[in-house]
């Protein structure tokens, strides 16, 4: 069959649209499979947004009671189906504007309302992927229910038993109505992903295309185990202290300092002897910084952790390179998110690079990162969700453990410091300087 | 008794060993370190990957689902990450337990099998388990495929049992085919070469072959075990259902390359840089000189006439007249490789600049004679002396480095060149054997399941290479279709 994106020459004339459509009862966890899949995307520079119908829907019903879900009341019905109907319009017109996956965010319980979807979307030009959290697990369940009276809007300033009995009537009668994907046997022409009790049983039907398996591939790495991620840069370096940039030098004496104190530090944030994975790039100065680790610590060297690859200028301070490249260094001011140095990376590139050890440290539980500064801007980035044109600007200082705990809603972070001096390897915009210090709104 | 015993000397053999313990796919063999283009992760004294244990996948399906298939080419992909995998076909031990005149008792499959059918089942099975833990334990191997029927539950419940016991962890996969089209399609490819069929119709063999392994294997029960890890692959690739309870990293890895296995069927076409006008310096990245830019043209025209003439033959073969599959040029971010792709830009093919396309960093020794190099860097040299493949230079990259960046890539190639009439040899600043195709070593074809169960086949026979001074691009069928075209 001919490719329908395809005008007979051979010449790609536009992309793959894909909605991803969330399927279960409520308190499931779509909402943060449907979060996550989002944040991931969009660190990819594929552009990627969520429609959440509960958003829409209380405009109308902002703290409707479990009666509102009741499948024979009409009017809860009528209601339900509008905010349905606002968020795919909402949702279309968005894909108009380029976006490439689109999140649909609600229960699409019932096979009616799936079909609805899939027959919207199609035709539009729009491929649907179905992703249903179907969970038996209570304690599971019951995490979520605490979870949403905690947070949800529709429970705000009520009382937190009776909030959690609504809810649980609500989801009650979704049960009635509720048909999983290919229950009666009569869905199996859909793409979907079937995740059980949060990915121990999976089902992955006709998927399509590379970008549909690299969600499905994402989705199928993440799990809801407690655990933190560590990330620290590498102790002060010989370059760092000549303002020099890229290069592979050992540590100065304060970075020596800082990777004797690191194993400390690492202990006083964990808490107990748990032991913690290690990553570092391949290059002497990360390595040299994780060495004093305790030696019970699986240690690993990714040559995808390197610091990105400045190129021609490496090994250069930005006075020369200003000097040498003045258009280049202008060109890197104006975008840095994507300038690439002559014959070296942009910090696109990295994130790139970067993204099978995402997929791997979704898979792990606690591992401890030592690596570079952009490649730990890029990585924060994906847990904190920061902004493409901010990211390569923020300040990550020297000699500093971060800790970030991925939540519901959001990752946790809390910052250690190892109280020993370091030079400043922040640089302003247009600045040549050696070291300067951060501006307020770079950390 | 003389032709166990002959097996037995061919399979202990340490050249037997080290070139293949089945003899039906060459996966085995021992390559050459500059033959090899894995792209292993990191790399440990051991040779395994120490975030993942030892595994046995093992394979769950009667004849004619394409097991062997689905074997051949997750080793090919396994090794290619660096992982260090092989292959065990039971049929292998088998045939040569009993030998070529030998012929296997009728009641071989059955669960309620005579006293002496058993024996002889579990001699032929503890041969190759044997060979299995002795691989894993004295051969550093990390992935051992253990391809068989498998047909009982409680069959597969003691084999991971004992697997365990080992301390190895049991990942089965079990090709599942209700599809009555693609067993059908299956047998008739598998059975073409049986002496047993010879003078019958393609169809009546094939239902024949078929009545046969029901007839053969009586009992088989798909798997449904919650208690053991496994992927039910379902009408070649159509369906998947996982049972997870601990899959591990590469049970993961496994997982997306089968997922991606069937995708879609696609050419990749491989093609050098032309020639600068500073053609040694790594750091110069210099611009494409006259000759280059003429072999840049060449080379355009040449293969958009390849692909014409492709389509031209598929409609002469009375195959619908569709049109060309987009074609997306990608380079490195090296100058040299964006001007050779610029006369196809300007015909308006999408060209895209990818970094892990660059050539490999040769690191602070560009351009140091090996005295000097010596001098400067002795403990290097000694390491690079011991282990030329994984070893790196200062901010160097090893070869393995090119490739890991393009793991998403199903690569199932069949090499062929294409020549550029007229090219000038000085247009190329070395010879176009410099290009290496990953994971495009030759392989034999696998004796049992001949044929992919996947529509439009996952690997086909490699072609003999047409040899020529010429020649510059590579054909592999079945890449991942990456339908995004862009960064990621």
């Amino acid at each position: 069959m001919p490719s329908k994106t395809n005008n007979g020459v051979g010449i790609q004339v536009e992309d793959t649209k894909i909605c991803v459509v969330m399927v279960g009862l409520p308190a499931r966890g779509k909402s943060y499979i449907a979060q996550l899949a989002q944040r991931y995307l969009q660190w990819l520079s594929i552009p990627a947004a969520t429609f959440n119908v509960g958003n829409y829907r209380r405009h109308d019903a902002p703290q409707p009671t479990a009666d509102f879900f009741d499948f024979n009341n009409p009017e809860g019905e009528r209601k339900r189906r509008a905010a349905a109907e606002a968020a795919v319009a909402d949702m279309l017109a968005w894909f108009r504007t380029g976006g490439v996956v689109g999140i649909l965010d609600a229960t699409n319980s019932t096979k009616e309302r799936r079909k609805w979807v899939m027959d919207t979307c199609a035709a539009h030009g729009i491929e649907v992927l179905f992703v249903e959290s179907k969970c038996d697990d209570e304690e599971v369940i019951m995490a979520n229910i605490r979870d949403v009276k905690l947070t949800s809007p529709d429970y705000r300033g009520q009382d937190p038993e009776a909030a959690a009995q609504d809810f649980r009537n609500r989801i009650s009668h979704y049960e009635k109505v509720y048909k999983t994907i290919n229950g009666d046997n009569d869905e199996d022409h859909y793409t979907y992903l079937k995740l059980m009790n949060v990915g121990k049983q999976v089902i992955i039907n006709r998927i399509q295309d590379y970008l549909q398996s690299r969600i499905v591939y994402y989705l199928m790495n993440l799990h809801v185990r407690p655990r933190s991620v560590w990330l620290s840069r590498h102790g002060e370096s010989l370059y760092n202290l000549s303002g020099r940039i890229g290069g592979d030098t050992l540590l100065s004496p304060r970075g020596e300092m800082y990777a004797r104190k690191l194993p400390e530090l690492v202990r006083e944030s964990v808490g107990d002897d748990r032991p913690l994975t290690v990553w570092t790039s391949t290059l002497k100065r990360t390595i040299a910084t994780a060495r004093f680790l305790p030696p019970h610590y699986n240690q690993l060297q990714w040559k995808a952790l390197d610091e990105l690859d400045s190129g021609v200028c490496d090994g250069l301070t930005y006075q020369e390179i200003k000097d040498r490249y003045p258009e280049d260094f202008a060109a890197r001011d104006e975008d840095k998110y994507n300038y690439r140095y002559r014959g070296g990376e942009s910090y696109r590139d990295v994130v790139i690079r970067l993204e099978p050890i995402i997929m791997e440290l979704e898979r792990s539980e606690d591992i401890l990162i030592v690596t570079h500064q952009a490649v730990l801007r890029c990585i924060y980035a994906y847990f904190m969700k920061k902004d493409q044109a901010k990211s390569p600007w923020m300040n990550v200082p020297l000699h500093t453990l971060i800790k970030l705990t991925p939540r519901a809603y959001g990752t946790e972070e809390v910052r250690y410091e190892a109280h020993i001096p370091a030079v400043s390897t922040w640089r302003g915009k247009g600045s040549t300087a050696k070291h300067e210090n951060p501006t307020p709104e770079s950390l | 008794m003389d032709t166990l015993l002959t097996a037995e000397i061919a399979a202990n053999a340490p050249r037997y060993r080290r070139r293949s313990s089945t003899f039906i796919d060459s996966i085995h063999d021992v390559s050459e370190d500059h033959d090899m283009a894995p792209a292993q992760l990191y790399s440990t004294m051991s040779g395994r990957l120490f975030h993942s244990g030892r595994i046995a996948i093992v394979m769950v399906g009667p004849p004619a689902r394409g097991k062997t298939h689905i074997c051949v080419s997750m080793a090919r992909y396994l090794q290619w990450l660096g992982v260090k995998t092989r292959i065990f076909h039971l049929g292998d031990y088998r045939r040569a337990t009993i030998g070529p005149e030998g012929t296997l008792p009728d009641d071989y499959f059955f669960p309620d099998a005579s006293p002496s059918s058993v024996i002889l089942r579990q001699k032929i099975l503890k041969k190759c388990r044997e060979d299995i833990y002795a691989w894993l334990n004295h051969e550093n191997g990390q992935v051992a495929i253990y391809d068989a029927v498998n047909p009982t539950a409680s069959g597969r419940r003691s084999l991971a049992k004992e697997f365990g016991k080992h301390d190895v962890q049991t990942l089965f996969i079990e090709s599942y085919v209700d599809n009555e089209q693609i067993l059908h399609d299956n047998a008739i490819n598998v059975k073409i070469s049986s002496p047993d069929f010879a003078g019958m119709d393609r169809e009546t063999a094939a239902k024949m072959y078929l009545k046969r392994i029901e007839m053969r294997i009586p009992v088989f029960e798909t798997m449904d075990e919650p208690e053991l890890n496994y992927i039910k692959m379902i009408n070649a690739g159509q369906k998947f259902f996982y049972n997870n309870l601990s899959f591990n990293y590469l049970s993961h890895r496994i997982v997306f390359y089968l997922t991606n296995l069937h995708i879609k069927s696609r050419t990749t076409f491989f093609a050098r840089a032309g020639t600068t006008a500073e053609e040694d310096s790594y750091k110069a990245d210099a611009e494409l000189s006259e000759e280059g830019r003429h072999y840049a043209k060449m080379m355009s025209e040449t293969l958009l006439k390849h692909r014409e003439q492709e389509r031209l033959e598929q409609i002469a073969k009375g195959k619908p007249d569709e049109p060309l599959r987009p074609l997306s040029i990608w380079t490195s971010t090296r100058l040299r490789t964006i001007q050779t792709a610029d006369y196809l830009k300007e015909k308006g093919y999408k060209v895209r600049q990818r970094s892990q396309m660059s050539q490999i960093n040769p690191g602070v020794c560009e351009k140091m004679s090996e005295r000097v190099i010596r001098q400067i860097y002795p403990e290097e040299v000694e390491k690079h002396a011991l282990d030329p493949y994984h070893h790196r230079y200062p901010r160097a990259e090893f070869p393995r480095d090119e490739i890991i960046e393009i793991i998403p890539a199903a690569y199932q190639n069949e090499a062929r060149r294409i020549r550029i009439p007229g090219l000038d040899p000085k247009m190329l600043s070395a010879s176009p054997d410099d290009i290496r195709v990953p994971g495009s070593r030759p392989m034999s074809r696998p004796e049992s399941g001949q044929m992919s169960p996947i529509p439009g086949g996952i690997g086909s026979p490699a072609e003999p290479l047409e040899r020529s001074t010429e020649r510059v691009i590579n054909t592999s069928k079945d890449l991942v279709a990456d339908k995004i075209h862009d960064e990621i």
